[in-house]
């Protein structure tokens, strides 16, 4: 499991974590009941304060994202199938936002950006 | 107790030229503080202060409870410091230099001491005076960690060196934070280090405090509008607006730096000014730095 961290991003970097937790979560990097790397483990080879890490930790506990039995290491919680793909379709949509903000600015139809769109899967499932 | 109380503290090395104007500062146990400013803007002064090598001409400072001035030695036990322009004595051997701290304190913690020795590959029988800015600044870490202090006073501790050592030297801060829960108080022009390292922000601008915050209340609370020229809203009105905290020009836009997160500061903005679709955006932390020290009220 390898995280990265971006300082310069400008987003938190226990933001940044949350949701490097979360996409590999979704893409089945992770699966439910996998271990998590300790706090104290990740702080120094990622170059930051343990606090930071613990503090996406607790809040993807929080959010039900992963489960802490006292003594053991912090899991992934056990999600519905179902759960799971809806959480694919969110990480997605997050993505395309930004992307359908350009495409308005830019005065692009919807049916274009939607082709666009079609043609860069698939050229992506070919690759 | 805290780990360190400053309260009213002043210094001017000329009379009437104060490079500390009555500041106060409170750290509490495992915080790590980024001290941020410009040069000359006090925060040599403020570690030295708190370590007991220069005294503070009003108010009082304790460390661990206890007045630098008067328990001096007490005081240095607790605290491990390491600033940019140190200078270690050039004739003696770096091992010779190790020998000497572990004397000095009780609680040298040997092992650390080797582990670190071997991380930066230090040679023992080297003369301080052969090594190279880096490598003295390693010795110096290592001498000033060693006994696991409780509080780590760095002064530029990365200044003037490469990135990979400015990243053992950040690691080796981190590992020290997960095994002891050391409280540190580091100064840095090296924003991305304070982004890794920091839990809290200060910034000291002409001998005050300018913010005490959060890391996190930072990034969410604080916000660039811009202001093309041609609209004619100028820096000094916006200055008057009382959460405005820097305004100035450059080039066709006018940048300003409010202490609102962006959607407030857009509707709010937008009020006031009878304007639509002003531009607020959040800053990363150099951007604010340079914003706020560029175009802050005086």
């Amino acid at each position: 499991m390898i995280f990265v961290v971006d300082p310069h991003s400008g987003v938190p970097l226990f933001q940044q974590l949350m949701e490097q937790v979360k996409l590999a979560i979704a893409a089945g990097r992770l699966q439910p009941g996998d271990a998590l790397p300790s706090v104290r483990s990740l702080a120094v080879p990622l170059g930051v304060n343990p606090m930071t890490i613990s503090k996406a930790y607790n809040l993807l506990q929080r959010e039900g994202i992963l489960d802490h039995r006292p003594g053991k290491p912090l899991v992934v919680a056990a999600i519905a199938e179902d759960q799971l793909g809806a959480r694919r379709l969110s990480q997605l949509e997050k993505a395309l936002r930004p992307a359908a903000a350009l495409a308005s600015q830019l005065a692009i139809e919807p049916d274009e950006a939607v082709a666009l769109y079609r043609r860069l899967l698939s050229a992506t499932k070919e690759s | 107790m805290n780990v360190l109380e400053m309260r009213n503290v002043s210094r001017a090395y000329r009379q009437g030229e104060d490079v500390l104007k009555g500041l106060d500062l409170t750290v509490s146990q495992g915080e790590v503080i980024g001290l941020l400013g410009r040069n000359g803007a006090g925060k040599t002064t403020l570690l030295r202060i708190a370590l007991g090598l220069l005294e503070s001409q009003s108010g009082s400072v304790s460390v661990f409870g206890l007045d630098p001035r008067e328990e001096p030695v007490a005081v240095k036990q607790k605290v491990g410091y390491v600033s940019e322009d140190q200078v270690l004595p050039g004739f003696m051997r770096v091992h010779e230099v190790i020998d000497m701290h572990r004397k000095l304190f009780p609680d040298w913690d040997e092992e650390l001491a080797l582990e670190l020795s071997s991380r930066f590959h230090m040679d023992a029988d080297q003369r301080i005076k052969h090594l190279s800015k880096g490598q003295a600044r390693q010795v110096a870490l290592l001498c000033a960690v060693a006994h696991r202090p409780p509080l780590l006073l760095l002064d530029e501790p990365a200044g003037g060196l490469d990135p990979a050592m400015r990243r053992e030297f950040l690691e080796t801060a981190i590992q020290l934070l997960g095994e002891s829960g050391s409280t540190i108080l580091f100064s840095s022009h090296h924003m991305t280090d304070v982004e890794r390292l920091a839990s809290r922000l200060v910034m000291i601008h002409e001998g005050q405090k300018w913010i005490d915050s959060s890391l996190d209340d930072v990034r969410e609370g604080y916000c660039l509008a811009l202001f093309p020229v041609s609209d004619g809203v100028t820096a000094q009105d916006l200055l008057q607006l009382p959460s405005c905290l820097s305004a100035r020009e450059r080039g066709d836009a006018v940048r300003a730096v409010f202490e609102l997160d962006s959607a407030t500061c857009r509707r709010q903005l937008g009020d006031k000014l009878q304007r639509e679709e002003i531009q607020c955006q959040p800053l990363p932390l150099e951007e604010m730095f340079i914003e706020l020290v560029g175009g802050g009220r005086s």
